[in-house]
This record gives C-alpha cells, structure tokens and sequence, in this order.
C-alpha cells in the first residue's frame, strides 16, 4: 500500500535514546496549504501543529521504546503549552522531547522546539497507547495494520 | 473574613504551581517568577487573571507587576540602571517588594529578581486589607 | 487543506459564551494519516478547533480590533477520540479579559459524550508587541472567521 502522507508535523529524527528522549525536525515551507489562511499576509506555523510535532516525535520515543506493541497512540493531556515566538516559512525547528516516565500504557514528557536559538514553543504533556482490541478483540487485525503503517513511516523519519 | 498571610502565601503557591507547571517545592517564599520559576510575559498575565478569581479581587496589572512599562522610559532607566527618579518610582508602584538590595545595584537586568513569590504575598494582604475595610 | 476548525456556531452571548460545531468526515485528507488503518481526528486539532471558537468569542468581544491569537495552552485534558461521522460541539467560555489579554475555558462533547477539557490564553498582538515585527492589519480575523459570523444569533443580554 502506498502511503500518501500530508498530516505528519516532523521530517526527520536526528537523535534517539530509548525510552528516554529523542530530537527532530521540521522544515516550513510556504507550499503548506494551511499557511495560506495562517495567516494571509503573515504565514506562520501555527500553534497546535508546533505541538503535534512534539507529541509525534514522542509518540515516536515510545513505538521504538515499546517495540511498536500499540497501535494507537493520543495526546491525553498537555499543560503549560506556551507559544513564545514565530516560525515563519524558510525556517526549519528543532524538538527535543525528554521522557519524564514510560509507563506500558501511559508516558509523560517534557517537549522544547528552538529555530535558530529562539524557543519557539515548550510543552508538558502526556500520552496514552493502547490497542484497538482491548476493547474490541475483532479489531485485532486493524491493531495490526496500523502497526505495519507505522513501522514503514518509522524507516522513512530516520533514515 | 480576613485571610491569614499564611492562608494566602498557600493559595498563591497553588497558582504558581497550576499557571507555571513548577513543582510544589520550587514555590519557596523567596522564589523569583522569572528567574527560578521561569515566568514570562503571558504567564504574568495568566497569574493575574487566575489570582483575581482566587482571592475575588480586581488587580490592574500595572499594579502587581509593573516594571514592564518602567523599563523603556529613559527618565528612569540610564546606562542599563535604574536612575533616581526610576528608583523612587519603583518604590512608589511596588511597596510589596523588597528593595532595600536591589537599591544597592539597580542593574535592570535584575529587575526582575523583585518579582517574587514572597513579593505577591505582600501585595495581596495589603490589597485585601483595603478590600475589606 | 483549509485552515478552518468550526462549521458553525449555535450559541453565540457575547462577551461570553459561545457554542460551534464541527463535523469530522472521512473527506478530510488528514485523517487518512491518523492513523493509516483507523482514522481519528488528531487532539491538536481539536484543540485547534476549541481555540477558533474561543478565539472568536474574544475578538468578538473587542469587536474584532485586536489581533487576537493563542498564547498558551493552560490544559487540554482528553477522555475520548473522535471518529469520522462524529459532531463535535464546542462550548468555550471568556472567563478573563482585558485590553492585552483572554483566558478562555470549555468543553468538547460529542452525543452528550464528554471528550476534552480545554482551557486557553489569548494575547491580543498589538498590545503585547514583544519586539517582533507583524503587519498592520488584522490578519487573524480573516473572511471564513467573518462569513462563519454572518450566520450568528446574538443572545439576548440579561
């Protein structure tokens, strides 16, 4: 199946030590569709999608921590989300998320994103990872696909 | 129903711990909101807004905090310290904090080491001394 | 993709509280990729969309004037996910606001379904300039923000 990927907030890994943090990155370029209505006449990254990128690349720290055991991996909760300054197009943005715990079914961290020196955003947050067949073992197969999905997105984001 | 200075330095400790994600024992007395608990623009305004709903008090923000505005008048600020005038500013609009040291070095980098958790304290027990009289 | 998180409001009191909804279709490119398998509507999405009502209600309030634009996220708390064929309905509430800023707190359900917690803080650009530079006009408010308005009931004010 040839995935075709839009909604992915990180370009690449550039560090990772299991179970307790990792760093990525992001390009922003003006051919981000959302750009054109955030906002006209000042394209800006915004906000949430600054913390999508954190919650992937932690989401990331716990599928290869975990060996990809759970399909489904949420944001259950993020605090303190403070927005600092801009990332306009042209500028690329670096995450380092930091693992506070690595629980079987819940994780805590604590995420940073810098463009040339200036923090961009910082973040506490919490995920939670399950499978789809705890509460519906028929899914079971769905749990599996997704998995597959996301180890081949896995060998593109570190290559 | 007055509240004690120890009644209020918890409330305003849990504040700090909701608005700035510090841990409980990070909010000492003496803990500066910039320095130590890492407090910037927009979390001075969340502090503000979550301490009216706290103690039900109005707090105009230029009161509680406001060497923001002071900062970039140069009748009060020279050659990065506070001049006379600034000084006497200072202790005019913040009574609540501490300046006999800051006084000694008016480095305005320093500045912001008055804003301390010891320093809101001050100002809400007086502010809700007046409040109920 | 557009960058518009809300189809409509339903309630709308000025100064303070309003209600939106938004229905989440397979039709929407993302999901295809959250997850490839199982499509679920992202949670900074929703957050996304919990910021565009609050973010409306606020302008609203100082009659779009100020640049208005999320600052911090206090706490976004999830009990649930969100699935295509869902409507979600959003209630945010100003509890704060002044001339530099808003605190906005409120609720995403679904079928009376409590799924998230949300509570925001707004800055109003133009008074908080913090040294960056930006233009003029006020680019936040847009015309979908403008045209999502035309359809607004005002509530009675008490």
């Amino acid at each position: 199946m040839v995935e075709i990927m839009k909604f992915i907030l990180i370009d690449k890994v550039i560090q990772l030590e299991a179970g307790k943090a990792i760093k990525t990155i992001k390009n922003v370029t003006l051919s981000e569709e959302y750009l054109a209505d955030h906002f006209p006449s000042f394209p800006v990254l915004p906000g949430v999608l600054l913390l999508e990128g954190l919650i992937e690349s932690a989401s990331w720290l716990v599928r290869t921590t975990e060996n990809f055991a759970h399909s489904m991996i949420l944001l259950e909760q993020a605090r303190n989300v403070k927005y600092k300054s801009f990332l306009p197009p042209g500028g690329q943005i670096e995450y380092s998320v930091e693992a506070k715990t690595v629980e079987e079914n819940v994780s805590s961290f604590l995420g940073r994103g810098v463009s040339e020196g200036e923090t961009i955003v910082e973040a506490r947050f919490s995920l939670r990872h399950f499978n789809l067949a705890e509460q519906d073992p028929t899914m079971a197969a769905v749990d599996a696909e997704i998995i597959e999905n996301m180890k081949n997105r896995w060998r593109l984001l570190k290559r | 129903m007055a509240q004690s200075r120890d009644e209020i330095l918890q409330q305003v400790r849990q504040v700090l711990v909701d608005a700035l994600g510090a841990d409980d024992d990070e909010v000492t007395t003496e803990a500066t909101l910039m320095g130590d608990l890492g407090a910037e623009s927009i979390d001075f305004l969340d502090i503000v807004f979550r301490l009216e709903k706290a103690f039900d008090v109005k707090i105009p923000r230029e009161e509680l905090f406001p060497a923001e505005n002071l900062m970039s008048d140069p009748e009060f600020v020279k050659d990065g310290k506070l001049t006379e005038k600034g000084l006497s500013e200072i202790k005019e609009k913040m009574p609540h904090t501490d300046l006999a040291s800051f006084a000694s070095d008016p480095d305005i980098n320093k500045l912001g080491n008055l804003f301390t958790v010891g320093a809101i304290v001050n100002y809400l027990e007086a502010k809700l001394t007046t409040a109920g009289s | 993709m557009r960058w518009i998180w809300i189809d409509k409001f339903v309630e709308f009191e000025s100064g303070k509280r309003a209600v939106a909804v938004k229905n989440v279709t397979l039709a929407e490119e993302h999901l295809h990729d959250h997850f490839p398998g199982f499509a679920v509507m992202p949670e900074s999405l929703c957050i996304e969309a919990m910021a565009q009502t609050a973010g409306i209600l606020v302008g609203e309030a100082r009659k779009f004037e100020e640049k208005v634009i999320l600052a911090k996220i206090k706490k976004a708390v999830f009990f649930d996910y969100v699935k295509p064929g869902d409507t979600l309905k959003l209630e945010a509430g100003i509890d704060s606001i002044t001339a530099e800023a808003a605190s906005t707190s409120g609720k995403i359900t679904c079928d009376e379904k409590l799924i998230a917690r949300i509570d925001l803080m707004f800055s109003h650009l133009d008074r908080n300039l913090g040294g960056k530079e930006f233009p003029e006009d006020n680019f936040v408010f847009t015309d979908i923000f403008k045209s999502l308005m035309r359809g607004v009931c005002f509530a009675e004010k008490n």
